[in-house]
């Protein structure tokens, strides 16, 4: 059986493991350093991706590009 | 006899919490591990990209003139086409200047419109208010934003590329606190959301599991939301209600991570309570309706049903730790085995309550490290104080729900969350 601990030892070491454990947000309270919160990036897809205006590249009249445009737009997800 | 039955109930008690322990280092070693994975952005996603179907946005909004100024006018600021773009503001019954606010707006925008609920119709909660928005929608996907929010200018391409998957029936984004420095409450929601919306709705989506749609920062089909009927307006969390019936209809929820929209935190804890004392109730009241169905659905797979049950009696479990504790401690000390000396039961539940009841913490601090917010993880022992608050929330709403069963009484009081406005001045850009 397990010798029983002198009580002061118990309670002074749950004193020294709850002083432990709320140190470090009692420190960010104090002198907060965190960079929050996080910021939104405002980037657009469009600018960054443009879909090619075939009409310009290759004289294709618009119907026939928005017909393409549409029928690439009703694929399903192929991958798994 | 004693003896055995409460043993009995704590291992019972201890099973369903090493399930959910279990179910929170899975969700985060997934989230970690895919985390390394660099993200292509691949030809679908292009191809995605050239899917802009018609959207409606509804902001149901009651007393809200701090904020809706704010929303409506990063509205008028997003990217998307505007010639696809319906606004509709729901003006809940509001004693203020709500509605005028939104009116201002929609002289200057013609893609906004108002609709105004009279003190009859309206106060009902935001499950009505949204229905009354639906009637009027033509959209082809209908996008929920609440009235404090302010999304990324690119959020709804970046959601609505996900509906080229015609199983998708709806789409969930992300919600980060905007006033998060303001003061300690605001702080610990914050850690919270990053628990919730960097791992554990991430490792949901990652392996298929039930994503849930959060209220807000989301969107469904149009023709999905009239087969199921809308909102269900007798429950108080619409948006996990609405979350099961989108599953058991045979479609899913993805979710978007990077599809950022930021929100106002609760700023005290009396408003801390009412907001997650709402929650507790409503995600309850799903647990009690749709419990049996995620069990009996042919359109769920085994994995869907397991993770379906724990996210529905998620609520359940701070009153279940509770109630650990109040079996567990005196079985330890009143039929301890000789080998345990009562002086030594203090290790056995210190380390039960560090590994079981604190993994969800673990969440919470990987979200912040790989949100690159390390700093802000010396916050997580101050969360063990939210979750005993979440106890007397928790246990409270159970209380409150089966009263009103047996007395009858919905006792469905929207309990709504005021909004300072406060978060504006960390809007930089």
């Amino acid at each position: 059986m397990p010798p029983t601990p002198n009580p002061i030892i118990l309670v002074l070491g749950t004193a020294i493991f709850i002083l432990l454990l709320f140190l470090p947000p009692l420190l960010e309270l104090k002198k907060p350093k965190d960079a929050g919160p996080r910021m939104i990036s405002d980037y657009s897809f469009s600018a960054s991706f443009p879909i090619v205006n075939l009409e310009e590249k290759h004289g294709f009249d618009q119907a026939l590009a928005k017909k393409i445009v549409d029928a690439i737009s009703v694929l399903p997800n192929l991958e798994v | 006899m004693i003896a055995e039955i409460l043993e009995a109930v704590f291992i019972l008690l201890t099973v369903l919490m090493i399930a959910y322990l279990g179910r929170h280092y899975i969700f985060t070693l997934t989230v970690l591990k895919n985390s390394r994975k660099r993200e292509k952005f691949v030809t679908k996603e292009k191809l995605a990209l050239a899917y802009q179907p018609s959207v409606t946005i509804l902001i149901p909004a009651r007393d809200e003139e701090r904020v809706i100024g704010r929303i409506l006018q990063r509205i008028t600021e997003l990217t998307y086409p505007k010639d696809k773009m319906q606004i509709i503001v729901i003006d809940d019954a509001s004693a203020d200047n709500t509605g005028k606010i939104a009116e201002e707006y929609s002289k200057l925008h013609n893609y906004i419109q108002i609709i105004h609920r009279s003190k009859e119709e309206g106060g009902k909660g935001k499950a009505a208010a949204l229905n009354a928005g639906v009637m009027h929608a033509n959209g082809e996907i209908i996008f929920c934003f609440d009235a404090d929010y302010y999304p990324q200018k690119d959020i709804l391409e970046k959601l609505t590329k996900e509906f080229v998957d015609p199983k998708v029936g709806a789409v969930q984004g992300r919600v980060i606190v905007l006033n998060e420095p303001q003061n300690m409450v605001t702080r610990l929601v914050a850690l919270e959301r990053i628990g919730g919306y960097r791992v554990d709705q991430k490792a949901r989506d990652n392996l298929g599991l039930i994503t849930q749609f959060g209220g807000t920062v989301g969107g469904f089909r149009h023709s999905l939301i009239e087969c199921l009927g809308g909102w269900n307006e007798s429950i108080l969390a619409e948006d996990t209600d609405l979350t099961f019936r989108v599953y058991l209809a045979g479609y899913r929820i993805s979710y978007v991570y990077d599809a950022e929209c930021y929100e106002e935190a609760v700023e005290n804890w009396h408003a801390y309570w009412k907001q997650r004392y709402r929650w507790a109730k409503g995600h309850m009241q799903c647990a009690f309706k749709h419990l049996f169905k995620v069990l009996k659905s042919n359109n769920l797979t085994l994995k869907e049903k397991i993770d379906g049950l724990l996210l529905l009696n998620v609520y359940f479990m701070p009153i279940l730790v509770l109630l650990s504790y109040i079996v567990g401690v005196p079985l330890l000390f009143a039929y301890h085995p000789q080998w345990v000396s009562i002086c030594w039961a203090f290790i056995p539940i210190s380390l039960y309550s560090f590994v079981g009841n604190f993994a969800p913490f673990f969440e919470v601090g990987i979200g912040a490290y790989l949100d690159g917010r390390t700093r802000a993880q010396w916050l997580i022992p101050l969360l063990i104080f939210t979750f005993l608050y979440n106890i007397a929330i928790c246990t409270k709403a159970l209380t409150d729900l089966i009263m009103s069963k047996i007395i009858g009484k919905n006792g469905n009081n929207w309990a709504k969350t005021l909004h300072s406005g406060n978060g504006n001045i960390y809007i930089t850009n």
